[in-house]
């Protein structure tokens, strides 16, 4: 059971932002793909979630063997894959649990009870300190940056995908926002997970220890390895890889 | 033996009548609204008899009134709170002459054209609200004007009247089932909210997909540190023209009007609504929110107009209209006119269209397109109908409204993919 990313080259505006991408989650585990900004990071996240801004020129993406390559987005969705947007979208006029209800039963054959979706709502909004009034508000409008990202992992928590990509979900957090985000990744973490979390610095893997680490660098990856990778990286900095990239190439 | 002032009256109104041409509308350089196709001489106003039961038109549970005008004549009324007087005009201009007299015609005059004047000259029945002083009218006040045969002309007239601080929600309901062949709702609507008084107002259009023309003039006149919320919601009919205008007309006077409307199908919609300043210290809000679908047509025009003398005046309009259809065609357009100075007067307008990363956000949480979209205009208007203040009455709106984007589904589809 496994996220596999194969071969992806992807084309936004007349140009090719990633050029071959391979990468395989499996469930249970978790991976940070790390890079400086405009790597194909986010490209990356976009695509996998079937944004039409950019188009896939070549390779797949399978998800438990099924290829979701063309699919829409909200068929993505309901094969299980979620994204954790960098900047998500208000939605004016739709309350937060309005948008959960919605969301959920989209993904079920039969709607959710009013009763059972409460219950769900509560302990989840419990895990990740949410406080009541925050249900009833319009979904990200007027959010604080600590607001929008907690929504995004509460949206999780009640989606319970099979895998997750986190995109800069660490981004404008201060530390308090950043601990409440990474407990309720964490409490989601297990053997029906697999998370790609997708961040530019190394602060939150303090919080939310990865099985794996990728680098990217200019729409490739160029490094992988365990969570010291992330360690090294915080000590050297980018230029490190880009200097390692450099001499591999030259060698 | 109706009073004289009213014989006067009706015999100016038939001058004007008789005098006007059928008008036709232009604007802004290129909109017109035309009455070509409405073929007046075939309509007539139906008379039919009252009728002893309640007629289950709209959510009437809790009233504290109800008077239902039916083609020319009025079939039904109840005054469950004896408080108010809600009666046929009619009547009230026997009964209570003096009032009616003082008030009637103060806003709104048959020589503001053909309509105004048909409406004076051939108004029957009609409807008059009266709420006196100090008294709070908790449950809402219904006014119902319904046409259910092609071939009905309805000139309507509603006189309501709402004493020195005092406080009532008025509903007014205009409705007709679909039905094939044309009608005419001719109207003219006065409302004054006396001083210190507080008036929650909604009108309701839903004159189903029949060629109902709705050529109306509805005024409100606010005194003296009132405030009165208004919020017309038009949910349907082939050709509308309507001027809405709120007067704050004394020191103090609070306004709020809200509308929407949605159009669908090949419906016209021509609204001209004016925020009249008349005094110094007066506060305004309005926001319209539009969204077109089918081969429709809708234009909005708000006017701030903040006359000579009031100072200190505090007001904002804002004018939103949304394209669900590649083959609508509609305009929001802003304008002010301020003719003093130490004001705070702003407005703004956009046309727009579905915002694509919203409807993307929605689908990666395994929303579908079309459930997406219905969604975000429901959110769109949402700030609207929850001005009604009303769970039942805001739950018949935001159902009509997802009934009309699922009939609209193929336009809108159509429409983001050839975009």
């Amino acid at each position: 059971m496994s996220l596999e990313i194969q071969n992806l080259h992807v084309r936004t505006d007349e140009r090719e932002i990633l050029h071959g991408v391979d990468l395989v989650i499996s469930k249970g585990e978790t991976h940070a793909l790390m890079g400086p900004n405009g790597s194909g990071k986010s490209t990356l996240a976009n695509t996998l979630m079937g944004n039409p801004t950019y188009e896939i020129t070549d390779g797949r993406i399978l998800l438990d063997g099924e290829d979701l390559t063309e699919a829409d987005p909200d068929d993505r969705a309901r094969a299980g894959l979620f994204l954790a947007f960098q900047y998500p979208v208000s939605i004016p006029g739709v309350s937060v649990a309005n948008f959960l209800r919605t969301a959920l039963n989209a993904k079920r054959d039969e709607p959710i009870k009013v009763k059972a979706f409460g219950e769900l709502l509560k302990k989840n909004m419990e895990l990740l300190r949410v406080e009541r009034e925050f249900t009833s508000r319009y979904l990200n409008d007027g959010f604080s940056g600590g607001e929008k990202k907690r929504a995004e992992i509460l949206q999780m928590a009640m989606l319970q995908p099979g895998y997750a990509v986190l995109d800069e979900t660490d981004s404008g957090l201060d530390i308090d926002a950043l601990r409440v985000v990474a407990d309720g990744v964490n409490a989601l973490r297990g053997p029906d997970l697999g998370a790609l979390i997708i961040t530019h610095y190394t602060r939150i893997l303090q919080y939310v220890q990865p099985d794996f680490v990728h680098i990217m660098l200019s729409g490739r990856i160029v490094q992988e390895g365990g969570p010291e990778l992330a360690d090294h990286l915080e000590e050297k900095g980018y230029d490190w890889v880009r200097e390692e990239v450099a001499a591999g190439d030259a060698a | 033996m109706p009073p004289k002032f009213v014989e006067d009256r009706r015999a100016v109104a038939l001058e004007v009548y008789e005098r006007e041409p059928l008008p036709t509308w232009r604007r802004s350089g290129f909109w017109t609204t035309t009455l070509r196709h409405l073929r007046l001489e075939e309509l007539e106003p139906r008379r039919y008899d009252a009728q002893s039961e309640r007629p289950e038109l709209v959510a009437n549970d809790e009233i504290a009134a109800l008077l239902v005008q039916r083609g020319a004549s009025v079939v039904y009324s109840e005054v469950n709170d004896d408080r108010i007087t809600l009666t046929s005009l009619e009547e009230a201009a026997e009964l209570h002459p003096e009032l009616v007299e003082q008030y009637w015609g103060k806003r709104v005059s048959p020589g503001e054209g053909k309509f105004p004047a048909a409406t004076g000259a051939f108004w029957t029945g009609g409807a008059f609200l009266h709420v006196p002083r100090g008294e709070k009218i908790e449950k809402p006040i219904q006014i119902v004007w319904l046409i259910d045969e092609p071939g009905t002309a309805q000139y309507a007239q509603t006189l309501a009247i709402v004493d020195e601080l005092a406080e009532c929600e008025i509903r007014e309901y205009f409705l007709a089932p679909d039905f094939a062949g044309q009608a005419l709702h001719s109207g003219l609507f006065e409302l004054f909210v006396g001083p210190a008084a507080n008036v929650r107002l909604a009108h309701l259009q839903d004159w189903g997909t029949g060629e109902v023309y709705d050529i109306s003039t509805r005024r409100v006149e606010i005194g003296r540190d009132a405030h009165c919320s208004w919020v017309p919601i038009h949910l349907g009919g082939h050709l509308t023209k309507q001027t809405l205008d709120i007067i704050t007309a004394a020191p103090g006077a609070d306004m709020r009007h809200t509308g929407l409307y949605i159009t669908q199908g090949e419906e016209h919609l021509d609204l001209f609504t004016t925020d009249l300043h008349e005094a110094g210290k007066t506060t305004g809000d309005t926001v319209w929110k539009g969204a077109l679908t089918g081969d429709s047509r809708a234009s909005y025009e708000g006017l701030i107009h903040i006359v000579k003398d009031a100072q200190d005046t505090d007001t904002y309009l804002q004018t939103h209209s949304m394209l669900l259809s590649p083959r609508a065609k509609g305009d929001a357009i802003p304008s002010l006119i301020v003719e003093t100075d130490n004001v705070k007067a702003s407005h703004g307008g956009t046309v727009g269209e579905i915002d694509e990363e919203q409807v993307f956000y929605m689908m990666t949480r395994g929303i579908a397109r079309r459930d997406a979209v219905r969604i975000l205009v429901e959110g769109y208007f949402e700030e609207v109908i929850q001005r009604l203040h009303d769970p039942v009455l805001e739950e018949i709106v935001r159902e009509r409204i997802a009934q009309k984007i699922a009939e609209a589904e193929e336009d809108v589809r159509e429409y983001v993919e050839h975009r």
